[in-house]
């Protein structure tokens, strides 16, 4: 079997499974609209003025964060989805069975998430649908190559990120650090909700080890002030230096705690 | 294919800062089976479990060989080379019918979904599992029909080495009998090896028989 047929059985034991729950996944659908109209709302109190922090940006406070979220929502899957992924598999007992077939695991990492990046797709045209004829959002300035770019870094550095935080999954099954500070501190730290230039000082130092600040901010920079490679060529080389850490770090770890839990005879345990 | 497995020892840990003692599981078992029907008896906790997880390539072991077809054999090898039908038949995803829960871990072992569909659709009445049940959701599936599902998987991959681990938990007596001529005719070009606490069944299926005791199994012939 190919690495894209495994690809594809993935996403369809995924589909099939989520279109079971049939009341989640509508909820989930409302859940991003209610989200985007709060920010709407706070938008609309404080009017279209544009505050000092949002100056580089050239964006009023709604296109940014609507922006923001919309980014932070896709390259955040690739955080969040592969320890919950591994967790979930854990729990129904399958994880065993899945590990006891000749799949490898570059092989499993690139489909066990695979759904989950396909639905965040579909959540991203959402946002864009959403932004378009509900919000009346126009981003005229817009350098979609150079933000392609910035969502390809950084989707495959939080890919790792969530690689690396799936291996204390694997080994401890409950208690994982690194999806607590991902969960916790990345939309506070990185420039999601505000720009971080309004932080403290100290605290700007902490955003600056977060692969999270240098994406947000190098793709706010090209959707809305029209920024250029050569205009964010800082933050696009740092996301391409934690890109090149990141990635082999994460699968090489992956695969050592895949080995311990079969040392260990973990697998199967939750 | 001929199996061979020397001074298998297989330790799990204690959880840290549990203050228990590590579980000897495997403790030196020795094994040799060639093409056909292997049983091996032993009370709970003997390690049959463990061994059949080990030559599963679920588990590594902590040392000794195992040899498949005369070469050397790890986990990686051992995951493509042996099917494996655990005791517990849970192991699906419980939203999704039987039928495609065997596509899906087809998939995993290399078959097309015509390929997984085929073999389900023959090896299904074999074990008196209806179609009905095969489009079924696993979670509405009896037991029974939940174990034929799970013994489905394994014998839809047709590899040299199947480890049937309580195959005939649960099963009717046509499902039993339906069983023995799978295992028969699986036995003719492939390694099995059966765990079965019925004697009556193990000795259907078996003819040569081996027994495990606390991790060990003598080297040699039939006990």
């Amino acid at each position: 079997m190919t690495a894209a047929g495994v690809i594809a059985a993935f996403i369809r034991r995924d589909f099939l499974a989520e279109r079971s729950y049939r009341l989640s996944f509508a909820l989930g659908a409302l859940a991003t609209l209610a989200n985007l109209a709060v920010f709407y709302f706070i938008g609309e109190l404080f009017g279209g003025a544009m505050a000092p922090g949002l100056e580089p940006y050239k964006a009023a406070y709604f296109p940014y964060v609507f922006t923001a979220l919309a980014f932070f929502g896709y390259i955040g899957t690739g955080a969040g989805s592969y320890a919950g992924r591994l967790r979930q598999e854990q729990t129904q007992g399958t994880l065993e069975a899945v590990l006891s077939t000749p799949l490898g695991v570059p092989r499993l990492l690139a489909a066990m998430s695979a759904w989950n990046f396909l639905f965040a797709t579909f959540e991203l045209s959402v946002y864009a649908l959403a932004g378009a004829f509900i919000f009346k959002l126009r981003l005229p300035a817009a350098n979609w190559p150079a933000a392609a770019l910035v969502f390809v870094l950084s989707a495959a550095c939080f890919a790792a990120l969530g690689i690396l935080s799936s291996c204390f999954v694997m080994l401890f099954k409950r208690g994982n650090p690194l999806a607590w500070v991902l969960n916790n501190f990345e939309g506070l730290l990185g420039g999601v909700y505000f720009p971080v230039a309004v932080l403290p000082a100290w605290l700007l130092g902490v955003s600056k080890l977060l692969p999270v600040t240098y994406a947000v901010r190098a793709f706010q920079l090209a959707v809305h002030g029209g920024a250029g490679p050569a205009k964010i060529k800082g933050d696009l080389l740092a996301l391409a230096a934690f890109d090149l850490v990141l990635i082999p770090a994460a699968v090489w770890l992956f695969g050592l705690a895949v080995n311990r839990a079969r040392r260990t005879g973990t697998l199967g345990e939750y | 294919m001929r199996l061979e497995v020397k001074g298998l020892i297989k330790i799990f840990p204690a959880p840290p800062l549990s203050g228990g003692a590590p579980l000897h599981a495997l403790d030196g078992a020795d094994l040799d089976a060639d093409t056909g029907v292997t049983g091996i008896g032993g009370a709970n906790g003997s390690g049959k479990t463990t061994l059949f997880r080990t030559l599963a390539g679920i588990l590594e072991a902590d040392s000794g060989m195992i040899l498949a077809g005369g070469e050397a054999a790890g986990p990686e090898r051992l995951r493509e080379l042996a099917a494996y039908c655990p005791s517990n038949p849970r192991s699906f995803y419980f939203r999704l019918t039987a039928a495609e829960n065997l596509r899906f871990f087809g998939a995993l072992a290399g078959l097309s979904a015509a390929e997984a569909a085929e073999r389900a659709g023959k090896l299904a009445p074999r074990l008196g599992l209806a179609p009905a049940d095969l489009g079924r959701r696993f979670d509405r599936l009896s037991e029974g029909n939940m174990q034929k599902v799970s013994l489905i998987r394994a014998f839809s991959r047709r590899t040299p080495l199947l480890l049937l681990d309580e195959p005939f938990r649960g099963l009717d007596g046509v499902a039993c009998r339906g069983l023995l001529e799978l295992i028969e005719e699986a036995a003719r070009g492939a390694t099995v090896l059966l765990t079965s606490h019925s004697r009556e069944l193990l000795n259907a299926a078996a003819e040569r028989q081996l027994r495990i005791d606390q991790g060990r199994m003598p080297p040699g012939g039939p006990q």
